[in-house]
């Protein structure tokens, strides 16, 4: 069994000192190092932004994909090696930006793999700019008189569009994200993680102190994951904005929905019965379909 | 002066014509397998507007003992079946030439029907009779035409059978009875017609395939695992054909929300191992274009058809050019290697396809099929593809196994560095869109001498490719008159016209240009240089392969001829053009 420090690489990860992707990539390397999971028996597939810096971090098999297109990706490679479990870490930017239509469409796919995303509701590395998640009004270098959009709900969508798992974690609760995540990569389903990870150097609202007054765990609360109605509910309802208080604005954290036993869509691909690479190991014998066309 | 028509007396030209939503293509498809199976040759051409229901569609065909190059534009038999077909088509009639219609629908009470044998024919009396659906009415025309032609009956009546073999058997003798019934009443036409086409025993085999299923059979024969497309005519039967035949074959066929998703899909599959493809038209591609560079960014083997129609934007959506030549050369930012192969029948494209399959592998880049709507849509009898001949070269590829001190990108004299599959012990590694080094790290990719390392050795995998890639192919004699180059399709009316001339004494050789990228300059430059009088014809505006020409060999030809219209070159307006340039006009 590998130890979680077994999936560092040489190389030391270059966030800002106290960003919100440190925690992440503690916990992540913890549940893989819990579950066992052997470094060739998984693939990861990053989009492009902070979170995808990681990349270089991780001593795994992995794509660093282009910017809002990890998840087609990642379905490419899930759908041809049933042999191989597959993660994907995006970011808000990228996964709700550019990402979004793949976003919908992987969940009402309920391809098996885990999505794991970075909400820093902010654009890092491209220095401030508002995101998809960006609380309304709020000013940026991009919407100095505020943003006027209302921010994407990706608990919420993701519910709306057919999910069998959606968790939201939060970066400076470790332990709890480590919990997440074992239960996220066990799912047999598309499993979704939205992860609020402060932007110490971009995001000055949505900080470290502002989550610590406001999270709750909805393990804690009585909260029923198995009823998608009241998770739908619960995440309209503490969809918070950037004018609340701690007591009026509450934020949940933990699994809002998981069902088992929904067809995944390998499920319904009798072909996939071996990694699809073996079809390539010699010509495919097509004379009976060429003699078909006479 | 007028001209000989192409063909002998023996080969006749047939177009069935209607509003979209009569099954003139599914009828006249069935008419082209009757006569292969009757040991024929034939060439067909459909064209529609882009409509379910209403508008103007055609197909024609052409039939000949002979083997058959492309379409032609003169008709023997005009089957109309509303009276529009009559007035689009009447001027292409020859002489001799029947119109076959049924006088409740159509009325040509005020044509004179000098050299024009009208064949009246009770279609919807016939199906009625026989208790069939109105839309069988084409299937009592068929039966007409052959009626008319004094072309036995029997060959449709198999067809017919062979193609409602999976309903319930009264629906194929239904058919049947409606054909006879339809080849009974034309036979009672007093009409002499000009042509004895008949049956020819023991031909050889033939099959009878458009482009799309041809790309569809190179690619299976390849081994492909995973085939993604978003609908995009002309290539949407091509994921028809795959997806049909996904479960039996084993392949994943995924038809996403976009061309991006389908693209990006494919980059994925190719990292697991498995031999992926897509294809799309000009707007699809455009929005594959950012995971194209990444396929070649990353050193992804993946291969993309392209099947041109014309552009820009939605275009003509259901016609033929060949105006994305430099849009498949020079698509997506930075510089990349890849391998752009045009087929120029459906022989070129069975091959073609596999062999792309094996230069994506053994070069780690993209490889673009360019095609378009004119070998996409229409069905040529061919003799039945080589499947002996196929290989399956993955390169430098482990798959299982375990490595240690893995480089995924390491700097090698060829420019390839060894893949081996995630899931191999050992195999741990960052394939990137970012620069990277050697072990993938994109961080590491920022040093100047790393990102000149690897731009480097991407690269020289172009100067491998030269050496490997499919040559260009020249036809007619090594001393000719006038010397043609082109690429793709345009060769199919090329050879119909060089075939004619020759016969009339005019030597024309011509130079298929297969693979368009990396450019052939050397044979090119060889070719030209060994001619008398040189014309290069394409599709397109601009000169696209004509810019190459100069670009590549510091050379040009005397004369040129392009259309970009939406239609395909016919053999003739290729023949005045090649008699033009050897002043024998």
């Amino acid at each position: 069994m590998p130890e979680p420090s077994e999936f560092d690489t040489a190389l030391k990860p270059t966030w800002c000192p106290g960003c919100g992707n440190f925690g992440m990539f503690t916990a992540l390397k913890a549940a893989l190092a819990e579950l066992g999971w052997e470094k060739s028996g998984f693939a990861v597939f990053w989009g492009i932004g902070c979170h995808g810096n990681g990349a270089d971090f991780y001593d795994v098999a992995g794509f660093h994909a282009l910017h809002g297109r990890a998840l087609p990706a990642a379905t490419g490679f899930a759908l041809t090696r049933p042999d191989m479990r597959t993660i994907v870490i995006a970011g808000d930017g990228d996964g709700y930006g550019l990402g979004l239509g793949h976003f919908v469409h992987s969940l009402r796919r309920n391809v098996e793999m885990t999505c794991i995303t970075h909400n820093n509701q902010i654009y890092g590395l491209t220095t401030g700019q508002a995101s998809p998640t960006t609380e309304h009004l709020m000013r940026t270098p991009s919407t100095p008189a505020g943003v006027l959009e209302e921010p994407v709900n990706p608990v919420g969508l993701a519910l709306a569009s057919g999910a069998t798992f959606v968790a939201r974690g939060f970066s400076g609760d470790v332990a709890h994200l480590t919990g997440l995540y074992t239960q996220a990569l066990q799912h047999k389903g598309f499993a979704l993680i939205d992860v609020f990870q402060p932007c110490v150097t971009w995001n000055k609202l949505n900080t470290h102190p502002w989550f610590r007054e406001r999270v709750y765990k909805l393990e804690e609360s009585g909260h029923d994951a198995s009823d998608r109605q009241a998770a739908f509910e619960l995440s309209m309802s503490t969809f918070h904005d950037m004018t609340c208080t701690p007591e009026e604005c509450r934020v949940p954290i933990g699994v809002f929905f998981a069902e088992e036993g929904r067809p995944t869509y390998q499920d319904g691909l009798s072909q996939l019965d071996r990694p699809m690479w073996k079809h390539a190991q010699a010509p495919r014998d097509v004379a009976a379909m060429v003699e078909e066309l006479g | 002066m007028q001209h000989a028509a192409f063909g002998t007396s023996a080969e006749v030209r047939i177009r069935l014509g209607g509003p979209a939503g009569f099954g003139i293509k599914a009828a006249g498809q069935t008419l082209a397998r009757s006569f292969v199976r009757a040991g024929l040759s034939t060439f067909d051409l459909t064209e529609y507007p882009s409509l379910i229901k209403g508008g103007h569609n055609t197909y024609h065909l052409r039939v000949s003992p002979d083997e058959l190059f492309s379409h032609v534009e003169p008709t023997d038999v005009l089957v109309a079946l509303d009276r529009a077909t009559v007035d689009l088509h009447l001027a292409e009639l020859t002489d001799g030439a029947a119109l076959v219609y049924d006088p409740a629908t159509v009325d040509v009470s005020d044509l004179a029907p000098e050299g024009l044998c009208l064949v009246a024919v009770p279609f919807d009396d016939i199906v009625k009779e026989a208790g069939g659906a109105k839309i069988m009415r084409n299937v009592a025309a068929l039966g007409a035409v052959l009626g008319h032609m004094d072309f036995p009956i029997e060959h449709l009546a198999e067809s017919l059978r062979a193609q409602f073999a999976h309903k319930e058997p009264q629906v194929a003798e239904q058919n049947v009875a409606v054909a006879t019934g339809g080849w009974e009443h034309a036979r009672r036409n007093a009409c002499e017609f000009p042509h004895t086409l008949a049956p020819i025993e023991g031909a050889p085999k033939r099959i009878l395939v458009d482009g799309n299923e041809a790309v569809g059979l190179g690619a299976l024969a390849a081994g492909i695992g995973f085939y993604a497309a978003y609908p995009m005519t002309p290539a949407s039967s091509l994921l028809h054909f795959m997806a049909t035949r996904a479960e039996k074959a084993g392949v994943i066929v995924k038809h996403p929300e976009d061309e991006i998703a389908a693209m990006n899909m494919v980059v994925g599959a190719a990292f697991g191992g498995t031999r992926a493809m897509c294809a799309t038209s000009g707007g699809g591609f455009s929005l594959m274009v950012e995971a194209l560079g990444l396929a070649g960014a990353s050193e992804s083997a993946v291969v993309v058809g392209l099947f041109t129609r014309p552009g820009p934007a939605t275009g003509l959506p259901t016609w033929t050019e060949q105006s994305d030549l430099r849009f498949a050369i020079h698509a997506a930012q930075g510089e990349f290697p890849r391998v752009v192969l045009a087929p120029g029948d459906r022989a070129d494209a069975f091959e073609l396809t596999w062999r792309a399959f094996n230069l994506a592998d053994v070069l780690q880049t993209p490889v673009i099929l360019l095609g378009d709507t004119y070998l996409s849509d229409n069905r040529q009898s061919v003799t039945p593809f080589d499947t002996a001949s196929v290989q399956v070269e993955r390169g430098e590829l482990q798959v299982e196994g375990d490595v240690e001190g893995y480089l995924r990108y390491k700097v090698t004299e060829s420019g390839i560095s060894p893949r081996v599959l995630p899931g191999v012990e050992g195999a741990q590694q960052i394939v990137n869109s970012y620069e990277h080094d050697e072990r993938g790290w994109g961080s590491l990719g920022e040093d100047a001498s790393t990102r000149a390392a690897q731009n480097e050795k991407r690269m020289r995998k172009l100067e491998l490719a030269r050496t490997i890639v499919p040559p260009a192919r020249r036809y007619g004699p090594q001393e000719a008159e006038v010397s043609v180059i082109c690429f793709g399709t345009t060769k199919q009316p090329v050879r119909e016209a060089m075939r004619k001339l020759a016969a009339e004494g005019l030597a024309v050789n011509m130079l298929q240009v297969v693979t368009v990228w990396p450019f052939p300059a050397d044979e090119v430059a060889a070719f030209l240089r060994g001619a008398k009088r040189t014309v290069c014809i394409e599709g397109n505006l601009t000169g696209q392969l004509q810019g190459l020409v100069r670009e590549q060999c510091l050379m040009d030809v005397d004369e040129s001829l392009r259309r970009f219209d939406g239609r395909p070159f016919s053999p003739e307006q290729v023949e005045m053009k090649l008699r033009g340039v050897a002043g024998r006009a």
